[in-house]
């Protein structure tokens, strides 16, 4: 734990704003460090679904007849990418309006589409580079190159977590990592404590789940006869002696102990009710969301669920049979969420975000004179959308030019996209720092605008 | 930070303290002494000096201070005993003449020098570790052990290169620079780095906040940057041995094979844009297709190479006097390129367009450098070729030499050229140029010029300047800070408008003085700081706890030094010291990195591998510096992580084994007796008596505790390997896997294992071992005999890999089932199986056509529908793989060892008074 002082003087806030926010005297644990809202918040908490390696929005929410028009011919613009592409690709997948607001939404996404009157879709973003590590690091941590705290570290040193018996952050990957591995959920300069706990959601077991949560050597109430021992040892250690840390380890080993019971239970879906575990679907990805909306039921602040190790998402070739199989094991996890989430009254509170780290050319990808079927890299248009915690659903923010090569109308950068999640959480982008090396630094650089149109 | 204008940049340099010469006459006339310093301070703040410690505390205090390791019963023993006054400095020199100093300093040291082993993310072709960051680590060592007087020892690190002769130990010093992040090769990124590391490092100036705009509060513009960018840009990485040579057959073959592609390579790429001047010319005329700087686009040799069409357009500009393009400037068209080229196609030898296409500064040659500089001259896929090579030839270093025994150095280009600067940060907008020279704040007047070859050496001329008034104040107050918990500046890397002022001034001036006279020895400051009655003060309040309660009200901080502040062990620390009580810690110098947790690790934690890419979690948890950036000081935080490493991991437990399997642990005849001993060995205190009575209790009570045993039906199965007979239906060789972490069994306690690999069996499925000869083995026999029901699925995840492949095989009749599976379910179940007591049934997994995504999932069930008689009455006649998975019996601690871990995780072993 840091020194209050320390604390204070790394926030940039005085004495007198801690008094009033009533954090003199509170336990520790992972505890906020900037712990104030700026804004009225709307969500608590936020869950991201990240179809790392680049979904294609021409495929799944940015439907571009345009394409059609002019398939297998040149476009008339081009832009650099990271490789050749040819012809206009006209989506394989067919597009249909759904809810009241008739926004269209491809096959790919057809149950998720059922909740579009819940979800802004975000179609003008874009991003910096053309290559998949900096937009990682673009969309996580706000910088392309630079190693910056990531967006859920910043979430947890603003907000804290409201679950001391559980990591705040969780990042969530089937089968291993995400390529740039864990640089993806960060700390950086800012304290270890607030960097996103990886979880192989591959695996049942408890203790492969979460590192250390189980002991191998010693049952429940072995420990708790040692915990006991440990604390009255310490408390006599702490006579004579004047150091904060010394409390803030006796209460770490208690909290400790009660997160090896709380996150055993969290972690296990088997308490759920079969018709659930139906809804969303027993494959690898229906139970990381189920287990998802658990953590973030008791209080988890940010948990990210990345499709699967390495960039699955980055079909550049055939995308029509790649892209399928893909949607079809997130569509129903996602959809059962957001039913999820609104029967339990919960989706308000929680900001869900759908979106990969930039998304694909309206172009064939060729290979020599072969195209490939598939789609390259392209960061200067693309689709992300939210839903949720103070989202005003049914609406579409932007476009793209008419093939969907770049953002055109309101172009959305990845900085605007999380000045507006950090307000959604109460959060003023401008606002939230953190002094390191006599700079302040932000989640935003000196980037971002608010997009107010999304938010209801 | 926003747009700053110059007004607001500029505080006047004479009104920062920090820039002020040492002040000479003040510290002449001052007391002296650390503490005529310290006192006069506490004496106008009306508070008073602690008594001195206690010898087991100074002991202890010290000890950790110096070389970061405990002492030992007899070393505490022999201090607390001696009589003479001189025992104090005495064990001060010990300390310092131990080899173990350098290990602990060093670390301080590398944090600074955001030391790595690893580049942090690079593209698979490349090789991610580094082969000279252990020569550097060991440098740094081997540097304050000899007292390296720390003027050298930063001119070494920053100009080695042109300070002594090539293949000298010395070398490995340039790390400093050369260990930074790759930024996968983004040029301007890794200067930042190396200005960052620099400046902040050696002079507590934050120099990169100028990158994009002049600094927001100290006096250092934007041109400042740029003028040591100027210096860095000119300087180019070079592999070098440094001390022992060990080139070897293999090696020298390696070598050979990349420095022929790579020559071979440069030449074609010469000649191929030698062959298209034409169309080099003409995307001139359309800049923006081709983008300038960035990231990687996949180009192949037909494309013409951005990043030449770019190195045309420099020398175009640097030319744009030269007659020869006279006629190009006139008119810039596709036709007056085809002419060109034309021209140049026809040119011979030694004339003027010949030397456009071979001269020196041709914009057709790639230079002569390691492939990290040269990269982007090249086609994706060469550069990929190139790539596998300098990996061969780096693998073979890092895994293959004896020591490390090679640098990464820089080198200054024959020609250099100053930087310009980018607005706002942008290496796309270009603004003035500026010429290489020394920072405008620590200049009087005239900028001193960086002149000579990069302006490098003479950059690290100006930085150790004795008049340079930051040097010197800001490693005096390193050390300080590492002394006492907190510098006399609070932030060692920031001597900036901003920091808070000196607590101290007078004294650090007085002591940097002290030190650049003294000839810059860190162990003769060590000793000053040391040898002070305000070092030797306790940190507890012993005697007069009113006064020290007064004293705390009236200084929480204790910014006066009214009493010592207690130091917690850093996570180094305190598993050297787990390892140390243990009797297991190996105390060997220098060498290459081991994994942290890899089964035979005993090394000192200094050695542990540090992948800036992939910190193990337990460092990040434990507030290890963050190897990214240079760290002046360590966050301390305390989260249950912590306190869940130490209940959980293996590793504390095992050193908790280990202690009480120590045999002067085990000789003690009383347990009274035995309890005192461990007291020392972790706490170099003797226990209290109620220490001593609540260890006992526990000892006692927690005997009564039921410990775990094997349930009868897990003695039913065996966990092993060996290699699937095709032909015979059955394992060739049954062999047990020989280590069960607490989860699993496999190879060992580090997965994968060196021998064994991959291989491993956990309650619901497991890992195939690393070729068909190490198959999993999952074996049941059958207790008597019976009529047996099977039930299970086995399932296979990934879609990544080719998959399993699955047997069932029954010690008499051979295989029973087969299938091969890849990211799909196979259910295998089986009734009536006829079975005679003693019959075995094994459950074989090996990999499908390679290693890659094994894992799986198979935990077969086993009922008996029917006895048949002989085996008489079971107790049980269901079996379950995951039910009956080897409990904890087989890992848990005993009364004793349990007690030591506790005491292992105790804040009186985790505080240093």
């Amino acid at each position: 734990m840091f020194s209050r002082r320390e604390l204070l003087r790394r926030s940039g806030m005085g004495f007198g704003m801690m008094g009033l926010t009533g954090l003199l005297g509170k336990s520790f644990g992972s505890e906020a460090a900037a712990h104030i809202n700026h804004i009225a918040p709307k969500a608590k908490r936020v869950i991201h679904f990240f179809l790392n390696g680049g979904p294609s929005h021409v495929d799944t929410f940015d439907p571009k007849p345009a394409l059609l028009r002019h398939a297998g011919k040149p476009l008339p613009i081009t832009r650099i990418t990271e490789r050749k592409t040819g012809a206009a690709f006209p989506s394989p997948f067919k597009f249909q309006r759904y809810g009241q607001s008739g926004i269209e939404v491809s096959e790919l996404f057809a149950k998720t589409a059922e909740h579009i009157d819940d979800i802004a879709v975000i179609r003008s973003m874009y991003a910096q580079v053309r290559n998949h590590e900096p937009s990682l690091m673009l969309m996580n941590c706000g910088d392309s190159v630079q190693p910056r705290p990531s967006l859920g570290s910043w979430l947890l040193y603003g907000l804290g977590s409201e679950n001391e018996n559980l990591p705040g952050f969780v990042a969530m990957c089937p089968g291993g990592y995400p390529i740039k591995s864990a640089e993806n959920w960060q700390s950086a300069f800012l304290p270890g404590q607030y960097q996103g706990t990886f979880v192989d959601s591959q695996h049942r077991e408890i203790d492969k789940l979460i590192e250390n949560i189980r002991s191998p050597h010693a049952t429940t109430m072995v420990q708790r006869q040692q915990l006991d021992l440990l604390q009255r040892l310490n408390l006599e250690h702490r006579q004579g002696r004047l150091d904060e840390r010394l409390d803030a380890r006796i209460q770490s080993f208690e909290l400790a102990f009660r997160m090896q019971i709380e996150a055993a239970d969290a972690f296990d879906v088997s308490r759920e009710p079969k018709h659930l575990v139906d809804l969303y679907g027993t494959g690898v990805h229906g139970r990381q969301t189920l287990i998802a909306r658990r953590l973030l039921e008791r209080g988890v602040r940010f948990v990210q669920l990345w499709h699967g190790a390495g960039q699955p998402w980055d079909n550049h070739e055939k995308i029509e049979e790649n892209h399928r199989k893909l949607a079809a094991q997130i569509d129903q996890p996602i959809a059962a969420l957001l039913s999820d989430l609104k029967q339990r009254g919960m989706l308000e509170e929680t900001l869900v975000i759908w979106g990969g780290e930039f998304g694909r050319t309206p172009t064939v990808e060729m290979n020599g004179n072969t195209a490939k079927l598939g789609r390259d890299h392209n960061h200067y248009g693309f689709t992300v959308w939210m839903a949720g915690g103070g989202i005003k659903g049914g609406t579409v923010y932007g476009s793209t030019d008419e093939f969907g090569f770049a953002a055109e109308e309101k172009p959305a950068s990845v900085h605007d996209l999380h000045a507006t999640i950090l307000h959604l959480m109460g959060l003023d982008h401008e606002r939230l720092t953190y002094r390191y090396a006599s700079r302040d630094f932000r989640l935003t650089d000196v980037f971002g605008d608010v997009m107010r149109e999304i938010v209801a | 930070m926003g747009v700053i204008t110059a007004s607001q940049a500029a505080t006047p340099p004479q009104d920062w303290w920090a820039l002020h010469p040492l002040d000479r006459a003040a510290s002449q006339s001052g007391p002296q002494s650390v503490d005529g310093f310290v006192d006069a301070t506490l004496q106008k703040q009306r508070l008073q000096r602690s008594p001195t410690a206690s010898r087991q505390a100074l002991i202890r205090r010290a000890c950790f201070d110096l070389t970061g390791l405990p002492p030992t019963p007899a070393e505490v023993e022999a201090f607390v005993s001696d009589p003479s006054p001189n025992a104090y400095p005495r064990l001060i020199e010990r300390l310092l003449a131990s080899p173990h100093y350098g290990e602990q300093w060093a670390r301080h040291w590398l944090d600074v020098a955001r030391y790595s082993d690893t580049k942090g993310y690079v593209y698979a072709r490349e090789e991610k570790r580094f082969v000279h960051a252990s020569s550097y680590r060991d440098w740094v060592v081997r540097a304050f052990n000899e007292d390296m007087k720390y003027d050298r020892f930063l001119l070494l690190q920053i100009a080695a290169d042109q300070a002594v002769p090539a293949g000298s130990p010395d070398l490995a010093a340039m790390g400093f620079l050369t260990l930074g992040r790759r930024f996968l090769g983004v040029t301007h990124d890794i200067i930042d780095d190396r200005i960052d590391v620099v400046t902040r490092g050696t002079m507590g100036l934050t120099v990169s906040c100028a990158r994009c705009h002049d600094h927001k509060f100290d006096p250092i513009p934007t041109r400042d940057y740029y003028a040591l960018y100027g210096v860095f840009q000119n300087c180019a990485e070079k592999l070098v041995p440094c001390g022992i040579p060990n080139a070897d057959e293999e090696l020298v073959k390696r070598q050979a094979k990349l420095r022929e592609t790579m020559t071979l390579r440069r030449e074609e790429q010469a000649a191929r844009v030698r062959e298209r001047v034409t169309d080099y010319l003409v995307a001139q005329l359309e800049l923006e297709k081709y983008p300038g700087e960035g990231f990687d686009q996949i180009i192949d040799a037909k494309d013409l190479n951005p990043f030449v069409v770019r190195r045309w357009q420099v020398y175009l500009e640097r030319h744009r006097d030269d007659p020869l393009f006279a006629e190009w400037r006139a008119a810039k068209s596709k036709e007056t390129a085809a002419g060109y080229g034309a021209r140049f196609a026809q040119a011979k030898n030694g004339e003027p367009l010949w030397h456009v296409l071979y001269g020196p500064d041709s914009p057709c040659l790639v230079p002569d450098e390691h492939v990290a500089n040269i990269e982007m001259y090249f086609p994706t896929g060469v550069i990929t070729e190139l790539w596998k090579l300098q990996g061969e030839v780096d693998r073979w270093l890092v895994e293959r030499s004896q020591a490390p025994g090679y640098a990464t150095i820089l080198e200054d280009r024959v020609q250099s050229v100053n930087g310009r600067i980018f607005l706002r940060g942008n290496p796309l907008t270009k603004g003035d140029e500026v010429p290489r020279q020394f920072l405008a704040a620590l200049s009087k007047g005239q900028q001193r010029p960086l002149s000579h070859g990069s302006g490098r050496l003479d950059l690290a001329q100006a930085i150790i300047d004795p008049a340079n008034p930051l040097t010197a104040r800001v490693m005096v107050n390193r050390v300080w800070a590492h002394h006492f918990g907190q510098g006399l500046v609070t932030t060692p890397s920031d001597f900036g408008t901003r920091a808070e002022l000196p607590s101290h001034p007078e004294l650090l001036d007085w002591l940097a003085l002290q030190f650049i006279d003294g000839g810059w020895s860190l162990k003769n400051l060590h000793r000053q700081i040391m040898l002070s009655a305000a070092y030797q003060q306790s940190s507890l309040s012993q005697e007069d706890a009113q006064a020290f309660h007064d004293a705390q009200e009236r200084d929480p901080q204790n910014r006066w030094l009214w009493r010592m502040n207690p130091h917690r062990l850093s996570f180094e620390e305190a598993r050297d010291a787990w390892l140390a009580a243990a009797g297991r810690l190996d105390l060997k110098v220098g060498g290459w990195p081991m994994e942290l947790f890899a089964e035979l690790n005993a090394r000192r934690t200094l050695y542990a591998y540090v992948d800036r890419e992939q910190l193990a979690p337990v460092l990040r948890n434990f507030d290890f510096a963050n190897p990214d950036l240079s760290t002046p000081k360590r966050t301390e935080t305390t989260v249950p992580q912590q306190a869940l490493f130490g209940m959980n991991h293996p590793f504390v437990a095992a050193q908790a084994k280990a202690l009480r399997r120590r045999a002067d642990v085990q000789v003690c005849r009383t347990d009274a007796e035995r309890v005192r001993f461990i007291h020392r060995l972790l706490y170099q205190q003797p226990a209290t008596p109620s220490q001593e009575a609540a260890a006992l209790a526990f000892i006692n009570s927690s005997a009564l505790v039921k410990r775990p045993v094997e349930s009868e039906s897990a003695k039913a199965w065996q966990y092993g390997f060996g290699e699937w007979d095709e032909s015979a239906g059955r394992v060739k060789s049954f062999t047990a896997l020989p280590h069960f972490n607490g989860n699993a069994w496999q190879g060992g306690s580090h997965w994968p294992d060196v021998k064994l690999g991959w291989a491993q069996i956990t309650a619901e499925g497991g890992h195939p071992g690393n070729d068909r000869g190490h198959a999993v083995v999952r074996r049941w026999t059958a207790p008597m005999d019976g009529s047996y029901t099977l039930t299970s699925t086995l399932t296979h995840v990934p879609a990544a890999g080719d998959g399993v492949r699955a047997f069932i095989g029954h010690s008499g009749q051979g295989q029973l089932r087969a299938v091969t599976l890849h990211a799909s379910e196979a259910v295998m179940n089986m009734e009536s199986l006829a079975l005679k007591a003693g019959d075995t049934l094994d459950f074989v997994v090996d990999i499908g056509g390679g290693l890659n995504s094994d894992q799986f999932l198979w935990a077969p069930q086993l009922s008996l529908t029917g006895s048949t008689g002989s085996g008489g009455d079971l107790a049980t006649q269901q079996w379950s793989a995951n039910a009956d998975f080897t409990s904890s019996a087989i890992t848990a601690l005993d009364p004793w060892e349990q007690l030591i871990q506790v005491l292992m995780l105790s804040n009186e072993f985790m505080f240093v008074d």
